[in-house]
């Protein structure tokens, strides 16, 4: 069934390549979204066997030196991530339909960009079912350009050129890290084959340490893990919304895949790498999270949002590495299942969001929250999913990110592990993981409130509604899952319990599950009364009195006057000032009688960047002299990176196809 | 015969426990005070009435308060209301009590911002600042009585052990010192929340409630009530020596015991002022501490035990 998955490479390659010989951007999106469809069916067809726990399908063939041997292999793992980044890429492609049609209308050529997002698929395909380092890599590095080139879908601008350079640099830094352990792991096994490497990788070795931080550094870069985040947020305000949903939903997944296929690869663990990877974690929940609370940019706040995300997923890794050393299988299976489950639920509540802020940029042409304002009564649908995806997001029930975080709790609060102070540490991560929630709460309530609560606080923004159906569908589609797989969790288990299956440790995922089944039927009937409560209430008063809000006496109230963003957030960023450095700009008036008027204003920085830029030596002067340096028609570096990506493709297939 | 004792108590303790507070207040006042059970007449009150929107208000605006009302029972069905069989019980239902708390808090912060009112978002910007220092705290100190307990579920993490060789009265002080602290927080008591000041700028959570009105309005005092009864209740589950057995002595004792409560909330409302606003997250961090301090007490038990 492997011949099944591959077939989905030249459908999807056909069908880049009819989307860039259409004229018309409506044959180039048809074209795009037929054959996603088609080798998503073949995709789902050729993986259903494995999440059921099927044996691995593997197939290989020669191919002319250096490379040697091409081989596939397609396990759980890869089947679990392959059985949602097709469709869930669809779905962009769907919603890009609809969103890039303002674009269209003024005579854009689509072509390129629907060929773009088939890539993105080619690459997932090729990544998931690598078993060999070079195919790994063509993979890895398709997923890179073509994500860049989706982001400067509007490279008239100087800064979202900026943004994309910024995140190429970054993902090669990443690259670079990543081709330094593979080539240790090649100097070492003189193959490039997984399988050898994890003959290498059991063995307890001195590189063996050296490699896995390494591949960390470069998966953790990949995925945008705090310290390496910077080029996200960039990146995801500059993109269009369809762009940032993949690329923090599905693509950037890769990284936290690739992650688990060398644990896989390497076997055991040890100790230390299991505390490694949980305070890494930890590390990027608490200041992602931190980094959403000040965010006056809706897609970047998503964006920070990202790095929270990954980083509980991360937790829930380091639990099952830490219980795998241990020995102790409950631990390492709710590790593993809570993190693979939660990045599964990401991907549906986060696309759904990023879709969502697509739709009030389309409608007003903003994100920035501090303009926004009561879009819930001209954007009704629109609001309702939002607020879907936001509670979802902060892992309240009964929606899907609630019973991933479940998962990891119940593994850290098990007390099961080993000693006493392991225990204590455990806890204290659970603790960590309540204040993330909280504060992704205070976030969601900020974001969702200001946008779409109130009254409109800027009148001169266009009045646009909610959005059409194509760019609709999929964000239903996408809470209706995330709905799903809150009251129905034994969906997503289901995917994840071949993978869990794969740990070879004595304890299986419903043998983990059976002390939560009262927790997800408690959740159910709490979800089933709230349904009663909205039910009643949706008819209930709506003829009711209506007055003016209760203004406490005072009666000349204006939409001006309303919460701000950064007052909203005043008092939380003061408390954690140290992680949120605040800049002030202001011009206070000090005669008595003042002439001159004063302007007063505050913005929070990313600490990180801004360290960063200030090593680099000359600040963002000199990031955007680099980038000015570009050509001043970037059609060029666009076309030219296209044409690259074709002829390094043609080359490697057309010195080597076997048939 | 427990299941019906829990929802007698559910209907009658929060009515009688915020009674009491006020008459604690009044007679530290020198007033006669209220009758015990003027929130059951002003519940009837409110009934009657009927509501008045704001026109800048949503659907989410009349959802809220009735989600609150019924997170606030769903925590309360978790919670040993008499020290021992709550409602429902089962492994991590503590953290199941959080986060629908923290549903229901939510869908009122976003009732508040609805309504476009500045105050209202002051008030609701400081309710989710000292929610974030306070789920920690939980967190810290309902893991330390699991760890202590060897189990998983509130009712029994709950029961009160006085060793002081092994360190677990430690992990007892600790423990009612950070409950007694989110007690406050979350029900809007002083120190950290005036229920009576009639300034809208100095308040929390009264001025998250000041447009709903009518029936709407009764359901976020009763939710409030429910979620004090229920601080108040798991409080006195650690209070209670007979906590544990289901007896007529345990359910007496967690009834004397919540009321026992409700006497020091209403004292030490009369007795301190309120704190600054800037100095309240200081005050939470105390519970924080006090709940890091009974995690690590564990650590010392389970190496003292043999």
């Amino acid at each position: 069934m492997l011949i099944s998955v591959l077939l989905s490479l030249p459908v999807l390659l056909c069908g880049a390549a009819l989307a860039l010989a259409f004229r018309s951007n409506r044959a180039a999106a048809a074209a795009a979204i037929s054959t996603q469809l088609v080798s998503a069916v073949f995709v789902l067809r050729g993986v259903a066997g494995l999440v059921h726990g099927g044996p691995a399908l593997e197939l290989s063939w020669p191919w002319p030196l250096p490379i040697g041997r091409i081989a596939f292999r397609l396990d759980a793992l890869g089947g679990f991530f392959l059985s949602w980044s097709l469709p869930m890429t669809l779905l962009g492609t769907v919603y890009a339909s609809g969103y890039l049609h303002s674009y269209f209308a003024k005579g854009r050529h689509g072509g390129p960009h629907y060929a773009l997002l088939n890539l993105i698929s080619v690459s997932f395909v090729l990544i998931y079912s690598a078993q060999n380092a070079l195919v790994f890599l063509l993979g890895w590095e398709i997923a890179a350009v073509a994500a860049w080139l989706l982001v400067i879908w509007d490279y008239q601008n100087q800064k979202i050129r900026f943004a994309g350079f910024n995140y190429l640099v970054s993902t090669h830094v990443g690259l670079f890290v990543l081709v330094a352990a593979f080539m240790l792991l090649h100097s070492r096994t003189k193959s490039m084959d997984f399988a050898d490497f994890s003959r290498f990788l059991a063995q307890p070795s001195p590189a063996r340490g050296t490699i896995f931080l390494l591949l960390g550094t470069s998966f953790a870069l990949k995925s945008a893990f705090f310290p390496f985040h910077t080029w996200l947020p960039r990146a995801h305000s500059a993109a269009p919304a369809h762009v940032s949903a993949l690329m923090s939903g599905v693509i950037h997944k890769a990284g936290l895949f690739a992650f688990l296929r060398f644990t896989l690869l390497m076997g055991r663990p040890e100790e230390w790498m299991g505390f490694t990877v949980l305070a890494f974690g930890a590390l990027s929940a608490f200041f992602g999270v931190l980094y959403t609370s000040t965010q006056r940019d809706i897609k970047r706040l998503l964006g920070y949002s990202s790095t929270e995300n990954v980083g509980i997923a991360a937790m829930g890794f380091g639990l099952g590495y830490l219980g795998w050393a241990w020995d102790v299988p409950t631990l390492a299976v709710c590790g593993f299942a809570g993190g693979l489950l939660h990045l599964l639920n990401h991907a549906f509540f986060k696309c759904l969001l990023f879709y969502a802020a697509g739709a009030v940029y389309r409608a007003t042409h903003t994100v920035d929250l501090e303009r926004l304002g009561g879009l819930a009564k001209r954007m009704p649908l629109t609001a309702t999913l939002f607020l879907v995806g936001g509670l979802a997001l902060s892992g309240l029930p009964p929606l899907n990110g609630f019973i991933s975080e479940v998962l990891i709790y119940s593994g850290l609060l098990s007390g099961s592990a080993p000693s006493a102070s392991n225990n204590v540490a455990l806890v204290a991560a659970a603790a960590l993981l309540a204040f993330v929630g909280a504060v992704s709460a205070l976030s969601t309530t900020r974001a969702f409130g200001l946008v779409f609560l109130g009254n409109p606080r800027d009148p001169s923004l266009p009045a646009g509604g909610d959005p059409p159906l194509s760019m609709l569908s999929p964000m239903v589609l996408l809470c209706a899952g995330a709905v799903l797989l809150g009251l129905a969790p034994e969906v997503g288990l289901a995917l994840v319990r071949g993978t869990t299956a794969l740990l070879p440790v004595h304890s299986s995922l419903p043998e983990v599950l059976r002390p939560l089944s009262a927790l997800i039927w408690a959740t159910r009937a709490l979800a089933a009364t709230l349904g009663l409560v909205l039910l009643a209430r949706f008819w209930q008063g709506r003829s009711a009195r209506r007055a003016a809000t209760w203004g406490c006496g005072y009666t000349a109230a204006s939409p001006r006057m309303q919460y701000t963003g950064s007052s909203f957030s005043a008092q939380f960023a003061q408390i954690f000032e140290a992680f949120l450095p605040a800049v002030w700009r202001k011009r206070l008036p000090d005669e008595i009688f003042p002439q001159r008027s004063g302007h007063l204003a505050s913005h929070h920085h990313d600490a990180v960047e801004r360290r960063m830029f200030e090593v680099l030596g000359q600040g963002e002067d000199f990031v955007t002299q680099t980038s000015s340096r570009i050509p001043e028609q970037p059609r060029f570096a666009f076309a030219a990176g296209l044409v690259a990506l074709f002829v390094i493709g043609a080359l490697v297939f057309g010195t080597g196809w076997p048939w | 015969m427990a299941f019906i004792s829990n929802l007698l108590a559910l209907l009658v303790m929060p009515f009688f426990l915020l009674g009491l507070v006020n008459r604690v207040k009044s007679l530290w006042a020198g007033r006669r005070g209220p009758p015990l059970f003027q929130l059951a007449y002003d519940a009837l009150r409110l009934l009657r009435k009927i509501p008045v929107y704001s026109t800048t208000t949503t659907l989410l605006f009349r959802l809220a308060p009735w989600v609150f009302l019924v997170t606030a029972c769903g925590s309360a069905a978790v919670t040993p209301l008499l020290g021992s069989r709550p409602l429902l019980a089962f492994p991590f239902d503590f953290v199941w009590f959080a986060y629908v708390w923290a549903l229901g808090r939510v869908l009122l912060m976003l009732a508040g911002l609805d309504t476009g009112s500045s105050f209202e978002g002051m008030g609701v910007a400081r309710e989710a600042t000292f929610s974030t220092l306070l789920e920690p705290a939980l967190f810290l100190v309902t893991g330390a009585l699991c760890l202590r307990s060897g189990t998983h579920s509130l009712s029994r993490a709950l029961v009160p052990e006085l060793g002081v060789r092994d360190g677990s009265l430690l992990i007892w002080l600790c423990s009612v010192t950070t409950l007694f602290i989110v007690l406050q927080v979350e029900t809007a008591r002083m120190p950290v929340d005036d229920p009576t000041t009639h300034l809208e700028l100095t308040m929390v959570h009264e001025v998250m409630a000041l447009d709903h009105s009518g029936p709407d309005l009764l359901a976020i005092q009763l939710g409030s009530a429910i979620k004090f009864y229920v601080g108040a209740s798991a409080l006195a589950t650690l209070l209670n020596p007979w906590a544990g057995t289901w007896s007529a002595v345990s359910v007496v004792a967690n009834c004397t015991l919540s009321s026992l409560v409700a006497v020091i909330v209403g004292t030490v409302e009369s007795l301190i002022a309120r704190l600054k606003l800037r100095s309240v997250p200081k005050y939470i961090a105390v519970g924080l501490t006090s709940g890091a301090v009974a995690l690590l007490a564990t650590a010392w038990r389970t190496a003292g035990a043999p």
